[in-house]
């Protein structure tokens, strides 16, 4: 007789349980445990990965079975377990769960509660096998209610639990509640209420009842768990606490042996939905029907290439095969509907490999052209449906997602869900909480954490904030935080995944309702989904789609042009827009505008369209830690001198690698590689590639590798080329591209640079409505386009719309006739037809969106004339003047932000009524009152700039550090244009407003930093020792400087830097400087003008106001 | 390098800083962890706002019985006395205004002082004082004298903040590009009205001394007493209980006047000897019910010893704290809790408050921890919030589990220290021992129950972190019940070493 633990709570009972699904099973299966049962709270979500952890546990010898189960918690108080027994009993649960947390009111702040009656469970419970959990005192009364409501419904299913808490008189109440079983005709069955595998595991588990109790360990109080003896015990150890009670150990097996449903067999229960396309055919007729017509017309008149015939047939086959077409109907459908309505959309990912994608015009990439493998995308050994990621604008996509539910209905769609865990940042703050830091120590700590990492935080950066890591309740924050990590705090909803089924979605799984309206998501993850076999289908909301409909739209409106991503214009023939792209001129496009992507373009040097998928797919983590990049770069250069032949390793391999130059950039090249060069299956590859994604925790490609190897060896590859290419293959880890997804974005990359080259004024507004998007703040985008020749109009009351606009050109004046910039990259013609825009209210911050379409209603009438005519025309709040006033929009007024300010002031808060009907009769708007003048004092151009810095976060004037220059100059530091006439290796000071940190995770902690100054910009490199001794420094400064030696190569500068100095203190100079050719004022003489900032620390009374300049810095990761 | 830290929320902020501090650029304000990260080994030592102000406030009331009758608060920092005709008492303004500096650096106190025509431009020019234009006062850092006149033009050159103003109020006058109060009071008036309200304006007057400022001063507090001389000096409890019948209710009558009620009261009998008895009473509540107080003193007259006889009576209030008036009955047609106070006061006079307390539970399973005393009149925690008719917890028919549950019993006596047992014979890993030796006898077990596993409060000691106790409840042949424990699970080495201790007995 053995003992299996049918009551495990694992972390998916979000912040009760503290253990994994694959700790808690590797334990059980260690113990030998023939099975484990899983009973989150009113939740199913950890049962998929609990399958997994099973199965891999079982492969490994230690054969484990994952009993599929639930903790019901009835409103009343009771709570029992139950436990399905074969497939419509999971049917029954999970509809029951559907129905508890379809109850709760999200608005009301009851998202993810379930509430459910002894009523709702009496509907669903056939099938299901439970167990009454008695609380820790109970022993239940003579006619106990949840035990004869147990007894009606499950009868000789129905259990009651034994459970040792270890509290005072255990044995009495277990004896008593065996008897108490006994009379009611129910079997007593051991459990252990598991919430962590192993004893070690108790301090997390009260940390994390601290942090749902939202209290400090030490408030905690009895909300933590009373009983002990929380972890799994093993069978043997089982057996002598229950000796007892011998048949409450073989009720466990009993269920076990009952229960023999598999979360594996809902397979056989999914179905497709039904596309109704073409009435009277199967699916596959259908598709099939649909994918040779749509062929034939897309080469029409011409005769379809054999090539293309043959894929199709051996793709559409395959489809057959699998069962898929009604999946590629779906998707279809989805984007039929999408064109319908005028929304961008491109289908990615490893959809692109496809043919079927092609011809029905779901992706835009042809993969007969470009050579792409198909079973990539489907395979007949993965029994797993495809995977086709469509991209939508941003904007639009909601339109999409509502046709969805209306489509297929709302029991047939649902939102998948995402489940967050916590990272380092979130588990310091959180676990510093419980243990009672105050909050600005746990924020400084998880301040010196970068972005997501999810290592932990190491004890030298708690001593680089002067903190002593061995402080005990420090030490153990850092500890239990590290354990925390990875542990899911709650469920939200994916942004596009959408999972569809024939039949009820709610007889597979848990659906519940999302946080937003309309909205329903299941329990799952995309992960889990995609395990159990379930079609999905990604909307994913893509900005750069947005921004290029934008730039449709407006080139359509002020150029006459008419243009789609797919006219011949846009198909990567254009020498302008290559010359721009080679020299990395790329701010704002898509893809290829980072800084490891700009650095990369020089040595790059694009000419086609493909040289821009390979440049969108080597710049990621995985190439450059397979060492493919320098290989690659070396290699085409020497192909375009000409000299040396590239050697190719077998003849075979050449097929696969020549366009790459033999080394393998694409997830489909190392697939192939594998194929041709070692000679595995379709299959097999794909396996391959699966394992990929694991490389980087398993260290390697392991059992692959000498099948791998001597494959080649035996193809005649040597061994020195094949351990290189074994190499590169690891270091795609999960990061690799397939080339199909480079293809695609590279195709958007492209029309995006084609805009930015011809028509930067259009590329610019267009981006600047986009936002926020991208990598670059407004202020860099409205600078680069100025540094282009595009003039930028500032925010103004009587012109500006909430878009940034392109002002229309005059019918009658002559085009653009300034001297050609020679910045420009585009043609003559494009130079003359080259339009102004003028600064939307959008980047106005704290401005919302309805009072500027007031304000620009009430304009349609006539412009205004003052302040006073603003406000009572528009009625909008004086607080949104001021917004504006701050902005400086009341120029064209002749006020500047002080007098505009002062002038909103003294409005009212509302108009009075007798002079709204005076105004009226007259016809005219009457002054309120009739004010003295007052004279305010100009703005000195320096706090101009900290105005529209704050206001705006960008500026038209001039840059703040023109405005110390003269100090910097002093300081004898060089301006960031000076880097480009500097020889390699010269000794640099140069200084700047940080806009970007950056630390690649490819780049073993070194840290890329992007400063800016009036010249320019300069990118600096720290490398890791440099980083960890600054540390501070950058992450708290604003302006800094950077010692260090200057590093040119191929026309790409670096300053790599020695020491960086903290500059903040000279930005929040600013606000009281005037222009460093005017004379200092306030020297006591002539009073006015401002403190001199000089006496400032000599008057330690005097309460700085002055905030440094808000620049917001990107930090990417 | 000095400063003080104060918890604001869930923030630990610095309240102050010494002047080293500030030169490193540590302000007031600041997140003590971001100052800390900018200066290792930064002294830090919490701040005591209230000790600060009842500080000031001491300070205060002996300036008001000093120097002038009318001394005002200002803030938490600073002071306004009204020299208005006592300044040549001490030897003109200048004179009396070192005179307290001095006196204040004795005492420990750096201080700032500015004399000026208005309570608004001394209040500026002590704070911002270096400001101010050159060749109008005379400052040498610690006084600064403005003439009389002249502190209009002395303030002029004053931030804005100078003026006492709201921070939103500075805030936009900074925007404004108004800087100073001599721009701000040269600006039309009515348009300032309309933009800040009158208050603005009538700081600005207050300063310039256009309007008068109502200063709201300390009043010391009197000593509140009686006293009672005897031509012939008394000698028996009888007559001293017959003339505290008369001083008592002259006492509480004193202390009606004045809004008080007495903590505690000392009764001085002056002996002829000049060895004077006293006696202290205090009471848990203010009172001034003259029959409470008397029934307490005189409880306690026959520890005076009279010696030769005593020539004079006299009550201090010597601790009192505010009381209003107080109504006999809080509603006619209620029936109101009997009040304890007296009783407690009667049981304190007699065994001392330090023998008084009440226990209350503490959540937490170690048996040391899950009891705290508390004071005897503490109110107890309040009751959960009633729940919502619409809530659907109020269908939960489960109970929660009390703190001291009655299944989970403890025992009525705890010792103080637990005590190691010796020859104790038990079963690994979870059976009661069937024999124990505690202080030399040998016990018997024949009936036992447990274990009740108690785990040790890790986030208090690090010794705790894996310490576990397995108490068991036992009787013996002769029915005496022990509470014992035994350090460790039985299973895991860490969790303890397995030795057994008495902890208490039941019954």
């Amino acid at each position: 007789m053995t003992y299996s633990e049918l009551q495990v709570t694992t972390h998916y009972s979000f912040l009760r349980g503290a253990s994994s699904p694959e700790q808690v099973f590797t334990t059980a299966a260690n113990m030998g445990m023939p099975a484990l049962g899983v009973t989150d709270r009113n939740s199913v979500g950890g049962v998929v990965r609990a399958l997994v952890a099973a199965e891999q546990i079982s492969q490994q010898g230690y054969p484990i079975r994952m009993i599929a189960g639930c903790r019901l918690d009835l409103v009343d108080g009771t709570s029992l377990l139950v436990w399905p027994e074969d497939r419509p009993a999971w049917s029954r649960l999970t509809r029951l769960l559907t129905l508890g947390k379809g109850r709760a009111d999200a608005q009301k702040g009851e998202k993810g509660q379930c509430f459910l009656h002894w009523e709702d469970v009496a509907e669903h419970a056939a099938g299901l096998v439970s167990a009454i959990v008695p609380g820790m005192t109970e022993t239940f009364d003579q006619d106990d209610l949840a035990l004869r409501w147990m007894v009606d419904v499950f009868g000789k299913r129905g259990h009651l639990c034994l459970t040792q808490h270890r509290r005072p008189g255990d044995p009495l109440r277990l004896h008593l509640l065996a008897e108490k079983a006994r009379h009611f005709g129910l079997a007593p069955v051991a459990t252990g209420d598991i919430l962590y595998d192993t004893p070690d595991r108790r301090m997390l588990q009260d940390v994390v009842a601290a942090i749902r109790s939202k209290c400090t360990i030490d408030d905690l109080g009895f909300r933590r768990e009373r009983s002990a003896d929380r972890h799994l015990k093993s069978p043997e150890e089982m057996a002598r606490r229950f000796k007892r009670y011998p048949e409450a150990i073989a009720a466990t097996h009993a269920i076990v042996e009952r229960c023999t449903f598999s979360l594996r067999e809902l397979k056989e229960q999914y179905r497709y939905p039904d596309e109704v396309v073409i009435s009277g055919k199967s699916p596959q007729d259908a598709l099939a029907k649909m994918a040779r017509t749509a062929l034939e017309e897309r080469f029409a008149p011409e005769p379809i290439p054999p090539a293309y015939t043959t894929l199709l047939e051996h793709e559409l086959a395959l489809v057959e095969e699998m069962g898929y077409a009604p999946y590629f109907l779906t998707v279809n459908s989805i984007v039929r509907f999408a064109r319908s309505q005028e929304i961008l959309c491109q289908g990615r990912g490893s959809a692109a490999n496809s043919v079927i994608c092609f011809v029905l015009g779901i992706t835009s990439i042809d993969p007969v052209f470009h050579k792409l493998l198909f079973e990539r995308f489907i395979s007949t050994e993965r029994h797993e449906p495809p995977d086709i990621d469509v991209d939508f604008e941003h904007e639009r996509r909601e339109e999409v997602i509502q046709w969805i539910y209306e489509t297929y209905g709302r029991n047939h769609a649902a939102m998948t869900a995402v489940v967050s865990r916590f990272r380092t940042r979130g588990a310091v703050r959180e676990v510093g909480k419980a243990l009672g830091l105050s909050e600005d120590m746990t924020a400084a700590l998880s301040g010196q954490v970068w972005g997501w990492s999810s290592d932990g935080l190491p004890p030298e950066h708690v001593e680089a904030l002067n903190l002593d890591p061995t402080e005990q309740r420090l030490a153990l924050t850092l500890d239990l935080a590290k354990q925390l990590i990875g542990t899911p705090r709650h469920l939200s909803q994916h942004p596009g995944g959408f999972v569809l089924a024939h039949g009820r979605l709610d007889e597979l799984l848990p659906v519940e309702p999302a946080a937003m309206v309309d909205r329903r998501v299941v329990e799952w993850e995309k992960l889990d989904v995609e395990e159990l076999g379930l079609m999905k289908v990604d909307i994913l909301g893509l900005g750069m789609l947005g921004c290029m409909r934008r730039t449709f739209d407006l080139l359509r409106a002020h150029k006459d042009i008419s243009l789609r991503l797919d006219s011949p214009l846009m198909q990567g023939e254009d020498r302008e827009t290559f010359a721009m792209i080679q020299t990395a001129d790329t701010l704002g496009v898509f893809q290829i505008e980072s800084r490891a992507q700009m650095s990369m373009l020089p040595r790059m040097r694009p000419e086609n369209f493909y040289d821009i998928a390979i440049q969108v797919a080597i710049v990621r983590p995985g190439p450059i830690q397979g060492d493919m990049v320098h290989p690659y770069l070396k290699r085409r250069e020497q192909q375009r001198q000409g000299k040396v032949e590239i050697e190719y390793p077998s003849p075979k391999l050449r097929v696969v690698l020549e366009k790459t130059l033999g080394v393998p950039l694409f997830q489909e090249q190392a697939m192939q590689v594998a194929i041709e060069g070692a000679g595995f299956t379709g299959g097999e590859a794909d396996r391959l590639r699966r394992a990929m994604a694991t490389f980087k925790q398993t260290g390697g490609v392991g059992e692959f590798r000498d099948k791998l190897i001597s494959g080649m060896l035996g193809n005649g590859i040597s061994l020195d080329f094949a351990e290189r290419l074994v190499k590169q293959i690891e270091g795609f880890g999960s990061y690799g591209f397939p080339e199909s997804h480079a293809a695609s974005f590279a195709k958007i990359a492209y029309a995006s640079s084609w805009m930015k080259c011809h028509h930067p004024e259009i590329f610019c507004a267009a981006l600047l409505n986009a936002q926020p998007m991208g990598f670059y703040a407004p202020a860099q985008i409205v600078r680069d386009a100025r540094e282009h020749g595009v003039e930028a109009l500032p925010v103004c009351i009587n012109r500006s719309d909430w878009d940034t606009i392109v002002v229309p050109a005059p019918s009658d004046a002559p085009p653009n006739v300034r001297p050609r910039d020679t910045r420009f990259w585009g043609t003559d013609a494009d130079w003359r037809s080259l339009l102004p825009i003028r600064l939307g209210m959008r980047i106005v911050l704290g401005l919302s969106e309805d009072d500027a379409a007031a304000i620009v209603k009430a304009r349609a009438a006539g412009p205004f004339t003052s302040v006073e005519d603003a406000w009572r025309r528009s009625g909008v709040k004086p607080a949104a003047l001021e917004k504006l006033a701050r902005a400086d929009a009341f120029q064209c007024l002749g006020l500047n932000r002080r007098q505009a300010l002062w002038a909103i002031k003294g409005l009212g808060q509302a108009p009075l009524l007798l002079l709204t009907a005076a105004d009226n009769r007259a016809g005219a708007i009457i002054p309120e009152s009739h004010e003295p003048a007052v004279a305010l004092i100009p703005l000195t151009a320096g706090r101009e700039v900290v105005e529209d810095y704050r206001a705006t976060q960008l500026t038209l004037r001039n840059h703040p550090l023109h405005f110390l220059r003269g100090e910097l100059d002093r300081l004898r530091i060089r301006k960031c244009a000076d880097l480009k006439t500097m020889k390699d290796g010269a000794r640099v000071e140069v200084a700047g407003i940080i806009l970007v940190r950056q630390r690649p995770g490819s780049a073993e902690g070194v840290v890329f930093v992007t400063l800016e100054d009036e010249t320019g910009i300069a990118n600096a490199i720290l490398w890791k020792d440099r980083f960890e001794a600054q540390r501070r420094i950058l992450m708290a400064a604003s302006m800094i400087s950077v010692v260090g030696h200057v590093q040119s190569e191929s026309g790409v500068i670096h300053v790599v830097a020695d020491r960086i100095v903290d500059h903040t203190h000279l930005l929040r100079g600013i606000g009281d400087l005037e222009l460093p050719d005017m004379k200092m004022p306030g020297d006591g003489a002539t009073r006015g003008g401002t403190i001199d900032p000089r006496d400032r620390s000599r008057l330690p009374l005097f309460d700085r106001l002055e905030e440094v300049i808000p620049i917001k810095s990107h930090d990417f990761h | 390098m000095l400063v003080t830290s104060l918890r604001e929320g869930s923030k630990i902020l610095i309240a102050a800083a010494s002047p080293a501090a500030r030169a490193l650029d540590i302000r007031p304000g600041m997140a003590v962890t971001q100052a800390r990260a900018l200066v290792p080994g930064l002294d830090i030592r919490p701040a005591d706002p209230e000790g600060d102000r009842a500080e000031l406030t001491r300070l205060a009331i002996a300036a008001a019985r000093h120097w002038s009758p009318v001394v005002a608060l200002s803030g938490e920092d600073g002071m306004f006395i009204d020299i208005t005709g006592t300044a040549h008492l001490f030897g003109g303004e200048e004179a009396m205004a070192r005179r307290i500096v001095r006196l204040l650096a004795r005492l420990g106190f750096t201080a700032r002082i500015a004399v000026a025509d208005s309570a608004g431009a001394a209040w500026a020019l002590a704070r911002y004082g270096p400001y101010a234009r050159r060749g109008i006062c005379r400052d040498d850092g610690r006084v600064l004298l403005c003439p009389p006149g002249a502190h209009s033009d002395a303030i002029a050159t004053l931030p804005t903040i100078a003026l006492r103003l709201e921070p939103a109020a500075i805030e936009l006058l900074k925007r404004l590009g108004v800087d100073d109060i001599g721009q701000l009071a040269a600006m039309p008036r009515a348009p300032l009205v309309r933009r800040f309200g009158a208050f603005m304006v009538a700081r600005i007057d207050q300063a310039m001394g256009r309007t008068s400022e109502p200063l709201d001063p300390v009043v010391p507090l009197k000593h509140i007493m009686i006293c009672q001389r005897f031509a012939e000096p008394i000698l028996t409890g009888e007559v001293i209980a017959h003339w505290l019948g008369h001083l008592i209710p002259q006492l509480t009558g004193k202390l009606g006047r004045a809004g008080r009620g007495a903590r505690m009261i000392e009764l001085v009998a002056d002996r002829i000897d000049g060895r004077p008895q006293i006696i202290r009473i205090g009471v848990a509540r203010a009172s001034r019910d003259p029959a409470h107080l008397e029934r307490l003193l005189l409880r306690r007259i026959e520890t005076i010893d009279p010696g030769f006889g005593i020539d004079a009576l006299t009550l201090h209030v010597r601790r009192s704290e505010p009381l209003g008036a107080q109504s006999f009955v809080e509603r006619l047609d209620e029936e109101t809790k009997p009040d304890l106070a007296p009783l407690v006061d009667t049981l304190a006079t007699r065994i001392g408050t330090g023998r008084l307390w009440r226990s209350q539970p503490i959540e937490s399973d170690v048996p040391e921890r899950s009891v705290a005393s508390a004071p005897v009149l503490d109110p107890p925690e309040r009751a959960a919030a009633p729940l919502k008719p619409g809530d659907v917890r109020q269908l939960d028919r489960t109970a929660d589990l009390h703190p001291w549950h009655h299944r989970w019993p403890r025992p009525i006596r705890m010792l103080r220290r637990p005590e190691l047992l010796d020859h104790v014979i038990a079963e690994l890993p979870d059976q009661p021992p069937r024999r124990f030796t505690w202080r030399g006898t040998t016990h018997r077990v024949v009936r036992a129950d447990g274990p009740e596993r108690v785990l040790g409060e890790w986030w208090k000691r690090a010794s705790e972190q894996h310490s576990v106790r397995d108490y068991f409840r036992v009787e013996d042949e002769a029915g005496q019940r022990f509470w014992l424990f035994r350090r460790g699970d039985g299973e895991r080495g860490e969790t303890g070493d397995l030795s057994w201790f008495m902890h208490g007995a039941f019954g």
